[in-house]
C-alpha cells in the first residue's frame, strides 16, 4: 500500500449549466519519501491535483488516502487539523504574513500546537538557521528580497516537522540564482529530513530536480517518467 | 475565546492601517462620550427620583405656584403647621434660584433657621472640608454642596456672590441627597435680609414631616385646608410628587435622550462593523493562507472577532473615561424650579460604558468573522 492513493479521484466545477472536470478519474500512488514533480499545461489539473494532496480542496468524487486516512469525506475542521500537522505548502507567491517579522510567520503555524514560547523559539529558530536566514529574524516581508521571502516561506513549511510539503511553482517568481538555491534546499529536505515533496511546476529545470515527473493533461496522467 | 498566544497576532492586524485603525476609535471614543453621558443624566435623574422617594416629606408651596421667585409664604405659617395632628417637624426655608428655567448653571441658596438645620445637618451631610461649627459662627456662613464647590472651584473661606447674595464659604459637604450637592445653604434670616432680596418673614416652602407615610394625604388635605382662607393659600404635595412636576420638563427631555443613546450604540456598531468588514475584505488571501497553514475557521473568526472588540474596548476606554473625567471635573448638573439633577460620574457608569463597547465590538465582529469561517481555501486564492 503506497504512502498517498489516489483512486479514480474528479474534481468538478460548477460553471452555469457547464460542468468543468479539471480532474478526471486518476490513479495515482506516491511513496513515502518520494520528490515528486508535477508538469503540464495551465488547465491541466496539476494544481488542482495539488489542492487536493495538500487537503486544501476536497475532491467531487473517488477516493485519496494519505497514511491511510481518507481525505474525500473528513468534515472541514478535522482537516484543517490535518494540514496542521501533516503539510507544508509553499507558495509561488511566497504569501508570507506582511506585519509579521521572518521571526514571526515561521512561527503562526506552531501557534496551533500546544508548545510553550520556549520551544516555539528552539523550533523557528532551527528552521530559519536551516534555511540561512539567521540573522533576518526581525525582518518584515517588505525588507526581503524575493529569495529570502521564499525561505521564509520554506521555513514556515517545515517548522512543524510535517511529513509532506506541497509546493506551487516555488521557483516560479525567482531569478535563476534563487531558483537554484531554493531547489537545492527543497533536494535537501527530500534527502536529509526524509519529506515526501510534491511540487507543481513549468520548468523542465526544476522538474528534473525531482526523482520523478508526472505530466497532467486535461485532468489525466498522460506520461510517467521515472 | 482566543489563547494569549494569539493576542500579539491580533494586535498587529489591527495596527496594520493605523489611520482607519485611529478614525475608528475616535468615532466609538465620540459615541460612547455621549453615551456615557446620556447615561449620567439618566442616572442622575434616577438618583433625584429615588432621593425623593422616602414618603414621609410633604412641601408645602405656594398655591398656583411653581418656581421660587414666586412662591411667598408667611415664615409664621410654620406654627400652624406643627399644630396639624400627624406633622412631626417643620422646617420653613427660603429658596433662592439664580434662574427659574431649566438650565446647567443654576446656583441654589436654601435659607433654613440655623437652630434646626444644625441639628439635622450631623446625619445629613458627610463635611469634606470646613465645619458645621463655622457655619453656625458666621451669619453670612455657607455650607455648599460638593458638585457646586466642584463647578464653582470654591474652598473654604472663599467668598461667593450669586444672585446679589454675598456669603462666605464655611463648609463643604457632599450628601445621599441629589439636591444637597448642588445647594448653597445659608442662614434663613441672612438669606431673608440679602440686598437684593429684602423678603425678612417670607420664606418660599415649607418641608413637612409626618408621623405616618400612611398619613400624607390626609395631612397634604389638612394643612392645605388650614390656609385656603388666608390671603397665601397653599398647596401641599409629597416630596416625590413635587419634583416630579418641577422636573416634568426635564423627565420628559432626559426619557428622549434614551433614544440618543440607542443612536450612539448603533453609530459604534455600525462604525466597527465597517471596520472589519473592511478589515477582512482587505486579508481573503491571508485568511486562505492561514487556513492552509491549519488554523480552522472558527479560529479565524475569533480572531477577527477579538480585532473588533479591542479596537471597540480601546474606544470605549477613551470616551467613557474621558466622559466620566469631564464630568467630575465639571461638577454638571441640570437644575429646574429649584430642582437638581446632578450628572452621576459615578464607576458604574464607566464600566457601562466599557462593557457596551466591548459587547458591541464583538457583535460587530460577528458576521464577517462567520463569512471569513465559511470561506472556501481555494476559491478564496482565485479571488484575490
Amino acid at each position: 500500500m503506497s504512502y498517498i492513493e489516489c483512486r479514480k479521484l474528479t474534481r468538478a466545477f460548477h460553471k452555469g449549466d457547464t460542468v468543468i472536470k479539471p480532474l478526471r478519474d486518476l490513479d495515482l500512488d506516491i511513496e513515502e519519501g518520494m520528490f515528486l514533480a508535477l508538469m503540464g499545461p495551465s488547465g491541466s489539473g496539476k494544481t488542482t491535483l495539488l489542492n487536493l494532496l495538500a487537503g486544501i480542496d476536497t475532491a467531487t468524487s473517488g477516493s485519496l488516502k494519505i497514511g491511510g486516512i481518507e481525505l474525500t469525506s473528513m468534515p472541514r475542521s478535522r482537516l484543517a487539523s490535518w494540514r496542521a500537522d501533516t503539510i507544508g505548502y509553499i507558495f509561488q507567491l511566497y504569501n508570507l504574513v506582511p506585519v509579521l517579522t521572518a521571526y514571526e510567520n515561521v512561527e503562526l503555524p506552531l501557534l496551533l500546537h500546544n508548545y510553550s514560547k520556549k520551544e516555539r523559539h528552539a523550533k523557528v529558530s532551527l528552521a530559519l538557521d536551516l534555511v540561512g536566514l539567521a540573522d533576518r529574524y526581525d525582518h518584515y516581508p517588505r525588507q526581503l528580497s524575493g529569495g529570502q521571502e521564499q525561505r521564509v516561506a520554506i521555513a514556515r513549511a517545515i517548522v512543524g516537522d510535517p511529513k509532506i510539503i506541497v509546493a506551487d511553482e516555488p521557483t516560479g517568481d525567482l531569478d535563476a540564482a534563487a531558483a537554484a538555491a531554493t531547489m537545492a534546499m527543497l533536494k535537501r529536505l527530500n534527502i536529509e529530513f526524509k519529506k515526501t515533496m510534491i511540487m507543481v511546476t513549468h520548468d523542465p529545470k526544476t522538474a528534473a530536480v525531482a526523482q520523478k515527473t508526472l505530466h497532467l493533461e486535461k485532468g489525466q496522467l498522460i506520461e510517467n517518467n521515472a | 475565546m482566543v489563547a494569549l498566544k494569539f493576542v500579539p497576532f491580533a494586535l498587529k492586524q489591527i495596527a496594520r492601517r493605523p489611520t482607519r485603525t485611529l478614525l475608528t476609535i475616535c468615532g466609538v471614543a465620540t459615541a460612547m462620550f455621549l453615551f456615557c453621558a446620556i447615561q449620567s443624566m439618566q442616572q442622575g435623574m434616577k438618583d433625584a427620583a429615588e432621593a425623593n422617594a422616602a414618603e414621609t416629606t410633604l412641601i408645602v408651596y405656594r398655591e398656583n405656584r411653581f418656581c421660587p421667585f414666586t412662591s411667598k409664604l408667611p415664615e409664621r405659617y410654620d406654627g400652624r403647621i406643627a399644630a396639624v395632628p400627624g406633622v412631626k417637624s417643620v422646617l420653613p426655608m427660603k429658596i433662592v434660584v439664580s434662574n427659574c428655567r431649566a438650565s446647567l448653571d443654576v446656583i441654589t441658596f436654601r435659607g433654613v433657621p440655623s437652630d434646626m438645620f444644625v441639628k439635622q445637618a450631623q446625619s445629613q451631610f458627610r463635611i469634606l472640608e470646613g465645619s458645621i461649627d463655622d457655619w453656625n459662627r458666621r451669619s453670612d456662613a455657607a455650607l455648599i454642596g460638593a458638585t457646586m464647590a466642584t463647578r464653582r472651584k470654591l474652598k473654604v473661606g472663599d467668598r461667593f456672590d450669586a444672585n446679589g447674595v454675598v456669603s462666605i464659604v464655611a463648609a463643604i459637604a457632599d450628601s445621599d441627597e441629589a439636591q444637597d450637592k448642588n445647594t448653597a445653604y445659608v442662614h434663613l434670616d441672612f438669606l431673608q435680609r440679602a440686598a437684593a432680596i429684602k423678603s425678612l418673614g417670607i420664606v418660599t416652602e415649607f418641608i413637612v414631616k409626618v408621623n405616618d407615610p400612611k398619613d400624607m394625604e390626609s395631612v397634604a388635605r389638612k394643612i392645605d385646608a388650614e390656609f385656603a382662607h388666608d390671603t397665601e393659600p397653599t398647596q401641599t404635595r409629597s416630596e416625590k410628587a413635587f419634583v416630579a412636576r418641577a422636573a416634568g420638563d426635564l423627565i420628559e427631555l432626559v426619557g428622549f435622550t434614551r433614544w440618543l443613546g440607542l443612536g450612539c450604540v448603533f453609530a459604534v456598531l455600525a462604525l466597527v462593523a465597517n471596520t472589519v468588514v473592511m478589515s477582512v475584505q482587505d486579508r481573503v488571501r491571508e485568511h486562505a493562507v492561514l487556513q492552509t497553514l491549519g488554523f480552522t475557521g472558527f479560529l479565524i473568526a475569533r480572531l477577527i472577532v477579538l480585532e473588533g472588540a479591542i479596537v471597540s474596548l480601546a474606544g470605549g476606554i477613551v470616551g467613557a473615561g474621558l466622559a466620566v473625567l469631564a464630568l467630575r471635573w465639571g461638577g454638571v448638573s441640570l437644575s429646574t424650579e429649584g430642582v437638581n439633577i446632578n450628572f452621576s460620574a459615578s464607576p458604574q457608569i464607566l464600566l457601562t460604558g466599557l462593557l457596551v463597547s466591548l459587547t458591541l465590538g464583538i457583535v460587530a465582529g460577528l458576521v464577517p468573522a462567520w463569512q471569513a469561517s465559511r470561506s472556501d481555501i481555494v476559491e478564496s486564492f482565485r479571488s484575490v
